[in-house]
């Protein structure tokens, strides 16, 4: 799970819960996001990569530089 | 022989049993389900969650279940409806009604299926019920945090509350929220419908003004063209006109010409008639009156001629006439004064001699009237209707002879007999005085009346 890459459908920053779509187990699921960097925002559309899973649907991410 | 089909039967019934044995203990998880073992030896294989389970979770294949040691529960993962009508107060205190429908599903992950399995497992059907209920205060919580134009424009908004208020909770249950939408919003204060007003009397507004703007256009554009057809059609009119004008001019000149011409023509016809009447009729009139004129005078003066010889002549013969008259009335006047006076003297003498001898005269009448005595003596006799003589016809005669002797002796009797004779006829008695005799004055008036006309 942690490493995976994923797609931001919601948007994360400060108070927000976000959302990004991870590829999982064949099919592809929605997760709550969580910035590493509390204070980053990240709009909806970038990649991530998912830095930390907390079970059992929120994941901690970060902007991938690519 | 008895042998190997003993053993074919046994060997039969042997798969059967086994076929049978494989049923009961092996069990498969469909793509939408989980399954849950809980037992004997099943807390093994999970990786994540392995110590603090007490039961096994399969998903996607087949696993063997002991039966008796192991139970085997199937959790659906199907997606799963729930439909939300709850009434709440938005952000800027305004109520609305709103209907919506949360579309969810138990997590795919073990720790979701494990959190479901051990709140929902017996209660899969009361899992709508249960989220309705969670998601309707959610969603007051929500609504209670957005304002109506966000429930209306601002979905990700939405989705962003949605996420915030539930995450934690859903996570809790082991749900998994796909999507949440509001169907429809009810407003009692009209706040929606006045939100709408504005924008759409503008642009109620522009469209009219665009309408009027391209009316107006179209309007100028088609009194334009009206005009350009007008003054078109009133410069085609002048020139026609004009022409017309002209064309007319020429053909009265033309006509006017004709008319000189046919004029010209008529006085001559007139002339020429006039000269022909006034020989051939004028002329001959003139001779025929003058002819006329002529034999009437001489006419008159020849009447006159002859009604001056015709007075002459009839007064010289009314003068001759007048000069026999009266000669021959003279003549008649001396005629009849002489035989008056001779009848005079007739009736003088007879006076005379009637005054002398009276019974003669009598007599002599008697003997003149005789018959006619005889004859009213019978008439006597007349009056009598049947007469008896007794004495036969001597008797007759003795009756006439008295009669008539009573004739002869009353000489009286005779003269009133006469006297009824004659009528007026005087009686014997006033015959001594003569008659009046004619007067030679009236025998001459009588002359001179008879020859006055031709006097005359």
């Amino acid at each position: 799970m942690v490493g995976r890459q994923g797609r931001v459908t919601g948007k994360i920053g400060p108070g927000l819960v976000g959302e990004v779509m991870i590829s999982i187990r064949g099919g592809v699921e929605a997760f709550y996001a969580h910035a590493v960097d509390p204070r980053d925002e990240i709009p909806v559309g970038s990649m991530v990569v998912v830095v930390e899973y907390s079970p059992p649907r929120t994941v901690y991410v970060a902007p991938t530089s690519i | 022989m008895p042998g190997t089909a003993a053993l074919a039967i046994a060997a039969v019934v042997a798969v059967v049993m086994m076929i049978i044995i494989f049923k009961m203990i092996w069990r498969v998880a469909e793509p939408n389900e989980a399954l849950i073992i809980s037992g004997l030896g099943a807390k093994a294989h999970n990786r994540d969650t392995a110590e603090s389970l007490g039961f096994k979770i399969v998903t996607g294949k087949g696993v063997s279940v002991l039966p008796g040691f192991q139970t085997c529960r199937r959790l659906s993962l199907d997606t799963r409806a729930s439909d939300l009508d709850v009434n709440c107060v938005t952000k800027q205190g305004i109520r609305v009604h709103v209907k919506g429908v949360v579309i969810y599903k138990v997590g795919d992950d073990f720790s979701s299926i494990a959190n479901a399995a051990r709140r929902f497992l017996d209660q899969q059907k009361l899992m709508d019920d249960k989220t309705h209920q969670l998601f309707a205060g959610h969603l007051r919580s929500i609504i209670g945090h957005l304002t109506v134009e966000d429930l209306i424009h601002n979905r990700e908004g939405l989705t962003n509350e949605v996420r915030t208020s539930s995450a934690n909770e859903m996570g809790k249950l082991g749900l998994v929220v796909d999507s949440l939408q509001i169907q429809e919003i009810e407003d009692e204060s009209g706040y929606i419908m006045n939100l709408g007003r504005p924008h759409a009397a503008a642009v109620a507004a522009a469209a009219r003004i665009a309408e009027a703007g391209r009316n107006q256009e179209a309007t100028v554009a088609e009194q334009t063209a009206e005009q350009q057809n007008a003054g078109q059609i009133r410069d085609t009119q002048i020139k026609k006109a004009e022409y017309q004008g002209q064309v007319d001019q020429a053909a009265a000149e033309a006509r006017q010409q004709v008319i000189l011409k046919e004029t010209r023509n008529a006085e001559l016809e007139a002339e020429r008639t006039e000269r022909r009447l006034e020989s051939e009729i004028r002329k001959p009139a003139d001779a025929r009156a003058y002819e006329q004129v002529t034999l009437a005078q001489a006419e008159r003066e020849e009447r006159i001629s002859y009604a001056q010889a015709a007075a002459t002549e009839t007064q010289l013969k009314a003068e001759r006439e007048a000069e026999a008259t009266r000669i021959i009335g003279e003549a008649q006047a001396d005629a009849t004064r002489k035989k008056g006076l001779a009848e005079a003297e007739a009736i003088k003498a007879r006076a005379d001699a009637l005054a002398q001898n009276q019974e003669a005269v009598i007599a002599q009448q008697l003997a003149e009237q005789w018959p006619q005595i005889v004859e009213a003596g019978a008439k006597v006799f007349g009056n009598v209707d049947n007469m008896v003589v007794l004495n036969g016809a001597d008797g007759l005669e003795d009756m006439l002879a008295k009669a008539l002797t009573l004739g002869g002796t009353g000489l009286g009797l005779a003269r009133s007999l006469l006297s009824n004779m004659n009528g007026q006829q005087p009686a014997p008695t006033s015959n001594g005085t003569p008659p009046a005799p004619v007067s030679v004055e009236t025998v001459e008036a009588v002359v001179e009346a008879k020859t006055d006309p031709t006097d005359k």
